[in-house]
């Protein structure tokens, strides 16, 4: 029988197999941010340890940089500490940083692909969950706690338990791609199977509503796949694949042949099976809004909020949790999505703060101002991303409709530098988690896609951006 | 291994509530812990005591990477979360650093075991007794790897030669 493109990759990194059991299994590339190392570095430090390979671990700042003007010194002190002990830590272990002046730094997951780090078919690890962004270049790629940081620094392996491999097949093709978008698709997958839906699983994405993407779209589905519980994230590389990591600044030398042998051996056997499956129909997909406090509680922007017993259709903790989550949201069952009013946009994060999400935000705002009654920000997800805006003009149009426009990181994405919400406010925001104090303690978070923020913006409430003349 | 039960009737609980991420900037593991549960519960600092369990229900941890969140339980007390489902992150995490056990439960044992409890776990049966209302319960035994990796007393511990 054959083998899906997750065994493959599983396959090829084995480095002990134990029967029955669990592998040791090969790192290609360890990305490393300040927020999750400086113990592991630490125990090196204990135990007298080395980083076993310094030219495969990358490291950059991006939770806790702020956003504004880069040339003055960083208040919050706890931060200014965690980002000089990733600069000490670095410089003593031979790492290569990225810190907050170069011209590469930005969210972990943005610059990866960008520099060209990220190569398929490749085992790459990140102290952050959200590293199953990379999956979308065809690599096994996925997040990992402190103590396997330190695990992985010293030996570059990780004792593994082989995951099942789960099929999502996108099928069709959306009627209006620039108002329904990769976010959109991905919010519609998890509020189909849960965020628990691909737990203990490696999804591969595949079906023409994938294949029509183009790679930062693939790595908007790949990132969130971690919102539906699964390990990682895949799709099987292509030409665009392919095409998107020619002549970037760390591509390989070799890079040519290394494409040949891509395109023969990184795809799924067409007589493999796979443990779990899903269909995704994409013509009639509408933009997507989430309306509570986990991920899968995502409607159409044409629905309503939904009562507690029509949502949790008979299950009583997901009755409870609805009833929480609308309490926290402070909404009422009954209320159309497009008369919800919000407080704050922000357009950023590893989810949508690419270059195509800036250029198709700055379509519905071009000549516009943002409500009087919103504040708006945009954060690029890298200082490469900020520049290429900037070329093309991005920065003026969100700046004459009374957007910040800021330098990179994670920002407000998961409030641990000073981009936070309020109590009480409520944000249309392109990242990937709208938990509970996630932006900010009491801070209310929709998640919608880079169009939906920036028509929201403009509006002051949502509105179905299909509606928008967006070409 | 006997401890109480702080009870969480719900599921989903995340990393973000678990330690918001405002404190992931502490490094002192004491002051971490007076924040755990903080986004969920602001009394948990004040009524949790050493060697109680937290029950609770599906996809326990999802969301961030971030170890401080079985950090900030263990550092809290808490010797074991016991839930009908765990995020993967959040369950290595648990395991590897050697900070609690994570135990997963069936429906019966979530649903009659309250708040207060005293319960005893033993993992060599996989066995959770309900000490208070005399009942027994099986909890999903551990796999070969993490059975290994508990009995070692984390990853920096377990040698595969010799575990």
């Amino acid at each position: 029988m054959g083998k899906t493109l997750f065994e493959k990759l599983w396959a090829s990194h084995i480095v002990v197999e134990k029967h029955e059991g669990p592998s040791l299994i090969y790192v290609d590339r360890h990305l490393v941010h300040e927020v999750t190392s400086p113990q592991a570095f630490e125990g090196l430090r204990i135990n007298n340890r080395k980083v076993r390979r310094p030219d495969l671990t990358i490291a950059t700042m991006d939770h806790n940089v702020p956003t504004n003007d880069r040339s003055l010194p960083i208040l919050d002190q706890t931060s200014a500490i965690q980002i000089q002990t990733l600069e000490k830590n670095c410089k003593d272990f031979g790492i290569k940083l990225f810190d907050t002046n170069s011209p590469n730094q930005g969210i972990v997951h943005v610059i990866g692909p960008q520099l060209g780090i990220t190569l398929p078919g490749s085992t790459i690890v990140c102290g952050d969950s959200h590293t199953s962004t990379h999956g979308a270049f065809g690599a096994l790629a996925f997040g990992i706690g402190t103590s396997d940081v330190e695990h992985v620094l010293a030996s570059q392996t990780l004792w593994l338990e082989k995951p099942k491999s789960f099929e999502i097949r996108v099928e069709g093709k959306r009627k209006n791609p620039h108002a329904v978008t990769a976010k959109d698709i991905v919010l519609s997958i998890i509020k189909n199977i849960g965020t628990g839906g691909g737990t203990g699983t490696v999804i591969e994405y595949c079906g023409e509503g994938i294949t029509d993407l183009s790679m930062e779209q693939r790595m908007t589905i790949c990132n969130m796949s971690i919102e539906a519980g699964a390990r990682a994230g895949l799709v099987a590389p292509d030409e665009k694949t392919f095409d998107y990591l020619r002549d970037r600044e760390y591509t390989p030398k070799n890079y040519e042949s290394l494409v040949d042998f891509w395109r023969d051996e990184l795809k799924t056997d067409s007589d493999a099976k796979f443990e779990k499956q899903f269909i995704l129909h994409v013509d009639d997909i509408v933009p997507q809004v989430s309306w509570g406090t986990n991920p899968g509680m995502t409607c159409d922007v044409t629905d309503s909020i939904p009562s507690p017993d029509e949502f949790s259709k008979g299950d009583l903790n997901q009755k409870k949790s609805v009833q929480k989550a609308l309490d926290y949201m402070d909404l009422k069952p009954g209320t159309p999505i497009v008369d919800i009013k919000i407080d704050r946009v922000f357009i950023g994060s590893c989810t949508n703060a690419r270059l195509e999400d800036l250029i198709e935000a700055s379509k519905v705002i071009k000549g516009q101002k943002v409500s009087s009654t919103v504040q708006a920000m945009v954060v690029p997800g890298s200082q490469m991303v900020k520049k290429q805006a900037e070329e093309m003009g991005l920065d003026k149009i969100f700046i004459n409709a009374n957007f910040d426009w800021r330098e990179s990181g994670c920002s407000m994405c998961l409030g641990m530098n000073p981009d936070i919400l309020s109590p009480g406010e409520r944000c249309a925001s392109t990242s990937n988690r709208n938990f509970e104090g996630r932006q900010g303690t009491g801070g209310r978070t929709h998640l919608v896609s880079p169009v939906m923020a920036a028509a929201a913006a403009i509006k002051g409430h949502f509105v179905d951006v299909r509606e928008l003349d967006l070409n | 291994m006997k401890g109480a039960i702080i009870k969480y009737a719900q599921d989903n609980i995340d990393t973000d509530v678990i330690i918001p991420g405002q404190y992931l900037k502490v490094h002192d593991y004491a002051e971490l812990a007076t924040h755990a549960m903080e986004g969920l519960d602001p009394d948990f600092h004040s009524k949790v005591k050493e060697g109680d369990f937290i029950l609770s229900g599906k996809n326990f941890g999802c969301g961030s990477s971030r170890e401080h969140a079985p950090i900030a339980l263990s550092h809290s007390g808490i010797k074991a979360v016991l839930a009908l489902s765990f995020a993967r992150i959040f369950y290595r995490n648990s395991v590897d650093g050697a900070f609690l056990l994570p135990i997963e439960i069936d429906e019966d044992a979530y649903n009659e075991i309250s708040e207060g409890d005293e319960i005893d776990i033993d993992i060599s049966t996989n066995e959770i007794k309900n000490i208070t209302k005399n009942k027994t319960y099986k909890m999903k035994p551990f796999s070969e790897i993490i059975g290994k990796i508990i009995s070692a007393g984390g990853i920096f511990k377990y040698n595969p030669d010799q575990n």
